[in-house]
């Protein structure tokens, strides 16, 4: 069956609303985007958005979060709160990808591939902290495909 | 020609303001600049490497400019920007915060139609259509934007000053069972869970029940 | 000067997704004890070098107990830990002996009120917080068999259920449910309740 997970996006939300001008006020660079280059999440097909979901939960855990300690202490606890709900949620997506209920093709390869390339493209703190001042494009993404 | 300073105050505020994906840039004018003070406007889609001029604002003198046909898909989100010139000086261009219309816009409250008969109140609600184009553009509504929408609806017993709450998804109740030749006001608000969003709620619409013919 | 020592008796209470955290007053004659409060998600630990932070809240507080529900915002294992300072002496940490995850928090039955107002089924519920959603089951007396149920997601104040039919009895209990950690309340008391008309409706 289909890989069915929980998501607290109600606080994860308002985490991230909490904090949305702080950290998108710390990226300078309009011109690129971690996510939506060069092509948009929206364009993932249904069929891969399960894989590019667990892909792009490790990629937050295991990659951004850890480099975006601010100098605000509320800040901070904020990426905390969004940090350790990914981590749960990781969990559950890891699951369904051991159960192979969330198989990966070739297209949400690429995709994961090229998120991966704009991430490095830039140093790892601008890097991170533009993936989190995006963390919107993501929910958005995720609500409009749930 | 002139070369131009960039002396001049920059604009102030400058910021979306959005109600159903309408989308208008507004700012404040510069500082202790009175009368005269002309602008320009310009604006980009987010990781998208360039800024596209907004040819109808320019050399405006009001300010506001309507960005909602550049805005219109909610999929990406934008930044703008405005730069002040008066007697051959010019400001900074001046930017907004990253506005993502999906979940930065506001929402207004939904239209109410009530009808009824001698023991009951039939309430049909109507969300309001995302911005579009022009009147004989596709309508969208904003249902079909947030699939999670749904609407709080109040219904004050006018005899009795009671107060009842319904929370529904779909777009129509009735309310059965009530006294007849009875004054009923009825209040309507959008709610969205995620993104969070609500709608203010909707003027009172009242309505009298029946008389009872069977009495 | 004495070694100052750590909190003892760290421990969290939580009810209904608010969380404290209380610990023993470090007792030192006519001195004035401060306490600071730090938390660590799993994430920290696992990911973050064991990053510890600081609950500005509870920073060189005299009170014994900490609000930290804002921060055990994840259905994850949190640590917590305490010191004591007094001027410039600081005592080590003292920490929970066990994790702390939020899905252990005791759910309470929600104080409910029953309403007949004529033939129309109401209920007051009380605002729990924007975590908690109610299931209201409601029927007529001796037809339990045919429950009805409602969710609220929202609490307004007095909440629609359904109408009634002139004399039966009918009958309301409720529970709360947090979607963040899945879980449920017992039920509230059952409340029953009579319409309140004048004359006779029969159900067309």
């Amino acid at each position: 069956g289909p890989c069915r997970v929980s998501m607290s996006m109600t606080e994860i939300r308002s985490g991230f609303t909490a904090i949305k001008s702080n950290i998108q006020a710390r990226d300078p660079i309009r011109t690129l985007s971690i996510l939506s280059y060069p092509d948009s999440l929206h364009k993932v097909k249904s069929s891969d958005r399960c894989c590019i979901t667990h892909h792009l939960f490790n990629f937050y855990v295991d990659k951004v979060f850890k480099h975006c300690k601010t100098e605000d202490s509320y800040v901070n606890r904020k990426i905390s709160s969004i940090a350790n709900s990914f981590l749960s949620v990781k969990r559950n997506l890891g699951q369904c990808h051991e159960q192979n209920k969330c198989m990966c093709g070739q297209e949400s390869t690429d995709k994961f591939k090229q998120i991966l390339a704009n991430y490095e493209g830039l140093n790892v703190t601008s890097a991170a902290i533009k993936s989190l001042g995006e963390l919107d494009i993501l929910l958005d993404w995720l609500e409009k495909s749930r | 020609s002139g070369q131009l300073y960039c002396s001049l105050p920059n604009p102030r505020n400058v910021r979306f303001e959005s109600i159903n994906m309408k989308n208008v840039l507004r700012w404040s004018a510069p500082e202790g600049t009175g009368e005269g003070v002309l602008y320009k406007v310009k604006y980009s889609v987010y990781g998208v490497g360039k800024w596209i001029r907004k040819p109808e604002c320019r050399n405006i003198n009001r300010t506001w400019c309507d960005l909602s046909s550049e805005t219109s898909d909610y999929e990406e989100q934008y930044y703008a920007s405005v730069k002040a010139f008066l007697n051959g000086m010019c400001s900074d261009w001046m930017e907004t915060t990253r506005f993502n219309p999906l979940t930065d816009t506001k929402i207004d409250p939904p239209m109410v139609s009530v009808s009824s008969t001698d023991k009951s109140i039939s309430i049909i609600l109507t969300a309001p259509e995302k911005w579009k184009r022009s009147s004989e553009g596709e309508s969208t509504s904003l249902l079909q934007v947030y699939p999670g929408l749904q609407y709080n609806v109040s219904v004050l017993n006018k005899k009795t000053k009671k107060r009842w709450w319904f929370s529904i998804s779909n777009n129509t109740l009735v309310v059965p069972w009530l006294e007849p030749e009875t004054a009923y006001c009825v209040s309507a608000q959008i709610y969205v869970t995620t993104p969070l969003l609500h709608s203010g709620f909707s003027k009172e619409y009242c309505i009298a029940t029946l008389k009872d013919e069977t009495a | 000067e004495d070694v100052l020592l750590p909190p003892q008796n760290i421990s969290i209470l939580s009810t209904n997704m608010k969380h404290f955290l209380t610990w023993s007053p470090v007792i030192v004659q006519g001195e004035t004890v401060r306490y600071s409060v730090e938390f660590q998600g799993e994430y920290e630990r696992e990911y973050a070098n064991e990053m510890w932070l600081p609950i500005c809240e509870c920073s060189l507080i005299t009170a014994t107990v900490c609000n930290i529900t804002e921060d055990i915002s994840a259905t994850v294992a949190y640590d917590l830990r305490v010191r004591a300072d007094i001027g410039a002496r600081r005592s080590k940490w003292g920490t929970l002996k066990v994790f702390f995850n939020r899905i252990t928090t005791s759910l309470t039955p929600p104080l409910m009120k029953v309403i007949a107002d004529g033939y129309h089924l109401l209920v007051k519920l009380e605002d729990m917080g924007p975590a908690f959603q109610f299931y209201v089951l409601y029927w007529k007396k001796g037809q339990e068999s045919r429950m009805q149920q409602k969710v609220v997601k929202e609490v307004s104040s007095v909440v629609h259920l359904g109408t009634m039919e002139a004399g039966p009895d009918y009958c309301v209990k409720a529970q709360t449910y947090v979607e963040a950690i899945n879980r449920s309340s017992s039920f509230s008391q059952t409340q029953c309740v009579r319409a309140q008309g004048g004359k006779s409706m029969w159900l067309v």
